[in-house]
């Protein structure tokens, strides 16, 4: 992989900054700059949270206003990726690759506050963080992320993770995950616990499967086997899955993949796991006990504490948003982003209703932190309310030059949201004369996975 | 020339526009930006620079995947979703910022042994890519090699539905192992 042009690239947009301020004078440039709503000063919009969303949100409020006093406030110095943090888990890529920091953001004028937010008050506008600080503010970005709930699973809980690890949020889970993939004996069992859905990155659990059996084949386990616990029934892009499974890890007809590398059991079929021996690594459901060489159990997860704490997760322990703006339902100054909100009507697999919520992932958090951008803006210069656009792509990465997407297009009309199905779909199964793809479909979208992630990395954080 | 360097600029988040805000064109673009950079200069290798291109060309080659008269991977589905009108306004709004290349430098042999497996590509596109023929020919220089290696691949698959003839002609005279010299060629020239 040759080394990213970013350089070169920032000289680029250096250059065209230094001719600009020469030949446009300043007020021409310059916003006006919106004033705070109690009047007099700059306006001022914290962000909490610093992964994909936020980071998305302070950067485009900057960019849209630069008389904004945009805070964003991130406990972490560095932001490890949660998408193609498989292909680190599978030794696949370097967790360099996927990591940033947040000095792209402060170049652009963000006030980037190491700290952790303990406390919004809504009535006064003031979020208190545990360094001590409190800021005031005129419009709030809520994007914490999720929080796990461990106690769906008998003798599952945080302490366990150190030896069991989630990799639901990247970073060190991330690399002890892989280490112990890597460690694994020929003829080992890898074993993958889902939750019931909705859950962050739908399709992660089965690229993680597949990845993981592309590492078997390629370090010559090829005894290995990965084993998918699934508490649904269905799952996100599972013909394309299954597909892929049959051509590269030798699933066979019967459903299931029984004899084949890679393994997914439904919920209904003895998936839907209640119980961990954690010593023996062991789990087991209503009909089925298996012992795990590793184990990676994915705990359910509802929106961040902090989201909870402010009264803001009251969708079934998700955020509820106003189609137009992501302003959250509860409280007109806070707008709540990413995963931990609720989009549309919840979708479970299997229900012919699925697809009609935005799926929890990086690329929809970032559109609607790009709506919420410019509806803050908007309103805190009295505009009026842009009409917002929504889009996902996301890509899953299978095998070698094995790739294929998901699209999601929605709309507001009427002040609901509208899934634009036109715009909208997996990559074919077949083409349209039921004829196979042809590889190549394949691995194009395996080689744009890399750079939709560079793209995406660098439009949220630099 | 200073609207189109503040609209650029804007795009690029370098002036801050409140007004921008609320203008629709801006949150259409914001759902090309995710893959193909802020502005739609790209930092990633497989995914093209999109600002600077020519209106003709961007309109065409959207329209098409709308048809389905031409193939993608992805894109077919993605612009599908999308009004001929908006289309039509993509194409100008990315057609008015300034190309940025992004100079990807490679050895002087391969300079040299680029420029001669693109002898057949000048007359259309120019001798670095930089000068089109027409407003149908989309710059090279500086676009993504990566990119370039992969559109050529497209090209030369007859099982990949590409509309543009001579296109499809040149690219499948190429030696295989010069396809990515080409595109290396291409990628390394600033003007």
């Amino acid at each position: 992989m040759s080394q990213i042009n970013r350089r070169n690239f920032i000289k680029a947009i250096a250059a065209a900054s230094s001719a600009a301020a020469v030949s446009i004078p300043l007020s021409a440039c310059a916003g006006p700059g919106a004033k705070t709503s109690s009047g007099g000063g700059k306006a001022r919009v914290v962000v909490i949270g610093g992964g994909y969303g936020g980071a998305t949100a302070a950067k485009y409020v900057k960019m849209l206003d630069g008389g904004i006093d945009v805070t964003l406030i991130e406990p972490n110095a560095v932001y490890t990726s949660c998408p193609l943090s498989n292909e680190v888990i599978s030794g696949h890529r370097d967790i360099k690759t996927i990591q940033t920091g947040y000095d792209g953001l402060k170049k652009r004028g963000v006030n980037v506050l190491q700290d952790f937010v303990i406390g919004v008050d809504r009535a006064k506008k003031v979020v208190t963080t545990k360094g001590g600080k409190k800021l005031e503010y005129d419009a709030l970005v809520m994007s914490p992320g999720i929080e796990f709930h461990y106690n769906g699973i008998e003798g599952y809980s945080e302490a366990v993770t150190t030896d069991i690890p989630h990799a639901w949020k990247a970073g060190e889970q991330t690399l002890l995950l892989k280490k112990q993939l890597m460690a694994i004996p020929d003829g080992g069992k890898f074993v993958i616990v889902v939750p019931k859905g909705p859950f962050r990155c739908p399709p992660g659990p089965y690229e993680r499967a597949s990845l993981a059996a592309n590492y078997f084949q390629h370090s010559g386990k090829k005894k290995c086997k990965v084993i998918i616990l699934d508490a649904n029934d269905s799952h996100s892009k599972k013909g394309l899955f299954t597909q892929a499974w049959k051509a590269m890890y030798g699933w066979e007809k019967d459903g299931m993949g029984t004899n084949s590398m890679v393994e997914w059991v439904a919920g209904s079929q003895g998936g839907n796991v209640n119980k961990l021996d954690a010593k023996n690594r062991t789990v087991s459901s209503d009909f089925v006990d298996m012992k795990a060489d590793v184990l990676n159990i994915i705990p359910a997860h509802k929106a961040g504490k902090i989201a909870v704490d402010t009264g803001l997760a009251k969708e079934n322990g998700w955020c509820k948003v106003v189609p137009m703006t992501m302003a959250s339902a509860e409280d007109e100054n806070i707008y709540t982003i990413g995963d931990s909100c609720v989009a549309g009507e919840m979708a479970i697999y299997g229900n012919p209703n699925a697809n009609f919520d935005m799926p929890k992932s990086a690329h929809i958090a970032m559109t609607q932190a790009k709506v919420a951008a410019a509806a803050i803006v908007a309103k805190l210069n009295g505009l009026p309310t842009p009409q917002p656009y929504y889009a996902n792509t996301c890509y899953s990465v299978v095998g070698d030059d094995y790739g294929f997407s998901v699209a999601h297009q929605y709309r507001v009309v009427d002040g609901t949201f509208k899934y634009i199905k036109e715009g909208s779909g997996i990559s074919p199964i077949l083409m349209p004369d039921k004829s196979p793809v042809p590889a190549i479909y394949r691995k194009l979208e395996a080689e744009y996975a890399d750079g939709w992630l560079r793209n995406v990395m660098a439009d949220a954080f630099i | 020339m200073r609207y189109k360097l503040l609209i650029a600029m804007a795009a690029l988040g370098l002036v801050a526009t409140p007004a921008l805000a609320a203008d629709p064109i801006q949150g259409l673009v914001n759902t090309c930006n995710n893959c193909h950079g802020t502005g739609g200069v790209s930092v990633g290798h497989s995914m093209p620079s999109i600002a600077g291109l020519s209106e003709t060309y961007l309109k065409n080659i959207l329209m098409e995947w709308k048809s389905g008269a031409r193939a993608s991977a992805n894109m077919t589905r993605l612009i599908s979703g999308y009004t001929d009108a908006e289309i039509a306004a993509l194409a100008k709004y990315y057609a008015k910022l300034p190309w940025t290349p992004v100079v990807q430098p490679v050895a002087a042999d391969l300079i040299a042994k680029g420029k001669d497996i693109t002898d057949r590509c000048e007359t259309c596109h120019g001798v670095t890519g930089g000068k089109p023929d027409d407003e149908e020919t989309p710059r090279l220089n500086g676009q993504w090699a990566k990119y370039l290696e992969l559109e050529m691949l497209k090209y030369r698959d007859p099982a990949f539905q590409m509309t543009h003839k001579k296109m499809i002609r040149n690219t499948q005279k190429l030696d295989q192992g010069d396809v990515a010299t080409a595109a290396k060629y291409y990628g390394a020239q600033s003007k």
